[in-house]
């Protein structure tokens, strides 16, 4: 038996330590626990509602603005407001699908690719033409340099790496293409937005204002260069590696439950009729379930809170405080986490308190039940190229997360141009209108659920004369790393690195594999 | 000159010298170095250095905005930062290897005592075990790292100040690394570059880190840490919208007309007139945005501004009008914050003109408190001519 920790976990956003139990070249049993706390829902009382979507998308500086939106929905819906006027759903949508498209581009190369992509071998490759040759040499004299920089001390003679030089080198610049091709999404966002990340056009009640026409063509025109990279490099390069690691398809299935609250409105506004609507999937039986964010409940056993704060309360009853923190057990010696070990509350749906996978998995198996026209068409062909037509359950696995992210980035670059359009046609019927004004000193409850790239993500908030009364913000982390619960139930993470083979302890390459897919 | 013969020319490979020169020019112009030899000046200092100079980067209490904003820069963009200009040997987001690996990195590198330190996130002194990296308290870590580092440049408004998770009622006891350092940190003369911004401005950083190597030491600080080149100008000085303000046409209600044709968002709650920061001057995402062109100003460069400046969207904080204002009675209707704002900046306009691009020269300014380990890198008393030290070694 031994002890495996990662910590920390990089290529990641948040601060993150894993402990997995490695018995007989497996993964026996697994712990995560987030390193860092802020206490957001602390400082966010007293607060006034105007204000409080400005912190809320601090929550998270890679997804600020599903967290911005979450935010602002939840006012909107505290003061009785159920719809925003069309050209601002339209807007609201034009810069969440350039922040989905930045960000799973980023995820796919920046984040993960290096569990995949042996770089220092590219060296060894032959490149095909004058530009491969180009990103060859530089590499060569960054690794002739004998600085490293952010390359040193992985293990790159790991067994798991299976790509030919060939793919290496190509990949490799692919990763280099992909850092423009994240900045060209960014400033699609920025351009209506103000800057990225931290945007600035959102209100309660609207966007700030009406975009000029020249920005929403430039827009267009960025999120028209964001497809094509998804189209012709990021869709293809997931078709040519995933036959080399088609094992990862039979692993890190984790716990068969998959949630999404929705993301991109359509004209309806229905989170039930989004592009990727609202919906669940339980016990791996491919049938869509209705869910709703009043669902959720928070667990605090295995938290550095008083067991009293979560105990299956609702996130408005239960809160941040008072904190219990414990030590961890040290990094080095035999002993595992016991007792409260997590800053990440455990989350779970009612009435089965069932621990729920988030991500573009989830949000792809739920459209594609759903029967969305353009994410059934994508899937089946996916599954085909890889030899498993009519297969959508592999999809629950590794390689389906990966899978799933790709095929939403596609579909969410096909939409974002024509948001664009029908914004331009709006106005062009004299439909000018981005605001309605709304009595901010009101008092209520209000849910947002709008999904971040990364999975679920609900903001509650209770208003009271204008101020933040309870603030909760359950974002997709919260769900995916989640600790075990009160009943020793273990998070979806954790129970995805069970049974992960690990060939090497002292380079646990498979794990951070398995961390990674879910993009924490 | 053909394109190969340009390549060979570049000490960067992959860099053309005239990409090469065209990025100098640009960080000349934000580092307030200005002239025709400015150019020579910031290439000669970055081509002299041998070998690459050493970074790590430290993520506290954060949430990767500010990294997030470096993968936006463009001149120079991150790959060639990354591959041809510095050598990030540490940053928890971009970085290869992860747990022990990981470590070594950390710990070779700031044992080599030859590296710049850049961290990004807040202090949590209230309770350490808040923030943790491979067991150890952000406390531990930056307080070990400022001590072997040839210098320590705070990006955004958490490493500076504390930022959202200080905000009343603090929970975590979340500090700025300045103040971290000088006080529990038990380093009284710790002295740190503070870049703020929520996010941070990867342009801001990378102008620091050039005028670093240019110049060999720190450029002057102002009362908050801030350099001077960067941050001696508020957001209302340089602002676009700023002639709707002198015309007294102000938006009055999000979505209006006057929202569709840019005018002054002072009365919709914008902090810019009490904010100094360089954002409508080298703004972002590549020059083509900034946050005003979408919204108010906030004020996300001033600490403690969720306290001091929130509400946001509204008159009711940080800047008090009594009534609307006339743009004939600026003085009278303004509220003190402002006025002391905007006679600041008379004061500096006044001396220097209105800037345009890029900052004043930085020989214009007296010499600054060094700490040691900043002393040992400008020891050439001619440290007024760029390029007369280079950093590195």
């Amino acid at each position: 038996m031994t002890k495996v920790v990662i910590d920390p976990i990089t290529r990641i956003e948040g601060h993150l330590r894993i402990t997995c139990k490695v018995e007989d070249g497996k993964v026996t049993d697994a712990w995560n626990t987030s390193t860092l706390f802020r206490g957001f829902e602390i400082f966010l009382k007293n607060r006034d509602a105007r204000s409080v979507w400005q912190f809320a998308q601090r929550i998270c500086g890679v997804c600020p603005n599903p967290h911005a939106i979450n935010s602002v929905q939840a006012v909107e819906r505290a003061l009785g407001v159920a719809k925003v006027d069309d050209n601002a759903r339209l807007i609201r949508n034009m810069t969440e699908a350039a922040q989905i498209g930045y960000d799973h581009i980023l995820w796919f190369y920046i984040l993960n690719a290096f569990d995949y992509v042996n770089v220092p071998d590219a060296l060894n490759a032959k490149p095909a033409t004058p530009a491969l040759k180009a990103v060859q040499d530089r590499l060569k004299a960054v690794v002739q340099s004998g600085q490293l920089g952010p390359f040193a001390n992985m293990y790159w003679d790991h067994p798991g790496y299976k790509l030919p030089p060939d793919m290496n080198l190509e990949l490799t610049a692919h990763y280099l293409q992909a850092i423009d091709a994240q900045q060209k999404a960014n400033e699609a966002n920025s351009i209506l937005g103000g800057r990225y990340p931290m945007v600035h056009h959102l209100i309660p009640g609207g966007v700030t204002q009406l975009p000029a026409y020249d920005e929403i063509m430039f827009y267009k025109a960025r999120m028209q260069q964001v497809k094509d990279f998804v189209d012709t490099v990021m869709v293809p390069d997931l078709l040519a590696i995933a036959p080399y690691y088609l094992d990862l398809a039979k692993t890190g299935k984790g716990v068969g439950n998959y949630l999404t609250w929705g993301v991109l409105d359509e004209a309806s506004q229905d989170p039930y009729d989004r592009l990727f609507p609202r919906g669940g999937i339980f016990d791996s039986k491919l049938e869509l379930q209705k869910v709703d964010p009043g669902m959720t409940r928070r667990y605090t056993m295995h938290s550095w809170f008083d067991d009293s704060v979560g105990d299956g309360k609702h996130p408005l009853d239960s809160g941040q405080e008072p904190i219990k923190f414990t030590q961890l057990p040290p990094i080095e010696g035999e002993a595992f986490p016991e007792g409260k070990y997590d800053w990440t509350q455990a989350v779970r749906l009612t009435d089965k308190d069932r621990p729920m996978e988030v991500g573009p998995l989830a949000q792809v198996l739920v459209a594609y039940l759903a029967g969305r026209t353009e994410v059934k068409q994508l899937v089946d062909s996916t599954l085909a190229a890889v030899g498993a037509a009519g297969k959508p359950e592999i999809l629950m696995s590794n390689l389906g997360r990966i899978a799933a992210r790709v095929i939403k980035a596609k579909v969410n670059c096909d939409n974002a141009v024509g948001w664009a359009d029908d914004l331009l046609a709006n106005i062009g019927k004299g439909d000018n209108k981005v605001y309605t004004d709304l009595d901010l000193d009101g008092s209520g409850t209000g849910v947002g659920g709008w999904d971040a790239p990364r999975g679920a993500l609900c903001h509650y908030v209770k208003l009271n004369g204008g101020k933040v009364d309870t603030y909760a913000a359950v974002p997709p982390s919260n769900w995916n790393l989640s600790p075990r619960d009160d009943k020793g139930v273990r998070g979806p993470v954790e129970e995805a690195l069970v049974g992960m083979p690990v060939v090497d302890p002292a380079k646990p390459l498979e794990i951070l594999r398995v961390v990674h897919t879910f993009d924490p | 000159m053909n394109r190969r013969e340009e390549d060979e020319m570049s000490v960067f490979p992959g860099l053309t010298r005239r990409d090469f020169l065209k990025c100098c020019a640009t960080l000349a112009s934000v580092i307030g170095v200005a002239g025709p030899m400015a150019v020579t000046s910031v290439a000669e200092a970055l081509e002299d250095l041998a070998r690459r100079p050493q970074v790590v980067w430290s993520l506290f209490q954060e949430c990767l905005g500010c990294s997030v904003n470096l993968l936006q820069a463009r001149k120079p963009d991150p790959a060639q930062l990354i591959l041809q200009q510095i050598s990030l040997n540490y940053h928890e987001a971009v970085m290869a290897p992860a747990g022990f690996q990981a470590d070594k990195s950390f710990t070779d590198t700031v044992n080599s005592r030859d590296f710049y330190y850049i961290v990004e996130g807040a202090i949590a002194t209230g309770i350490p075990e808040a923030m943790t990296v491979a067991g150890r308290t952000s406390m531990e870590i930056v307080k070990d790292a400022y001590q072997k580092a040839k210098g320590t440049i705070c990006i955004g408004s958490c490493a500076c100040y504390g930022n959202i998770q200080a905000a009343a009622p603090n929970p975590t006891g979340a500090k700025g690394v300045g103040d971290y350092l000088r006080n529990e940190g038990g380093i009284s003369n710790a002295v740190v570059i503070n870049s703020p911004r929520c996010p941070g401005n990867a342009e801001d950083t990378l102008a620091i880190l050039v005028y670093i190597l240019v110049n060999g030491k720190l450029p002057e600080l102002d009362d908050k840490g801030r350099p001077k080149f960067l941050f001696s100008q508020t957001v209302h000085d340089n602002c676009e919208r700023r002639g709707h303000f002198d015309n007294g046409e102000f938006v009055e209600q999000f979505g209006d007309e006057g929202s569709r044709d840019r005018w002054c968002l002072y009365k919709m709650g914008c902090k810019g007139p009490v904010t100094y920061a360089p954002c409508p001057i080298n703004r972002w995402n590549g020059d083509i945005s900034w946050p005003v062109k979408a919204g108010p100003c906030i004020g996300c460069s001033e600490p403690g501004f969720w306290d001091k400046l929130t509400p946001f969207y509204s008159k009711e904080s940080g800047i008090r009008t009594p009534g609307d204002i006339s743009p004939v009675a600026i003085g009278e209707a303004l509220g003190i914050a402002t006025a002391i704002g905007i006679g600041a900046h008379a004061v500096v306009q006044t001396a220097r003109g209105r800037m345009g691009k890029g900052g004043p020269l930085s020989k214009e300014r007296g010499p600054v408190d060094q700490p040691d380990h900043w002393k040992k890198q400008s020891e050439d008393p001619d440290d007024t001519k760029p390029g007369s030290e280079k950093g590195g070694s």
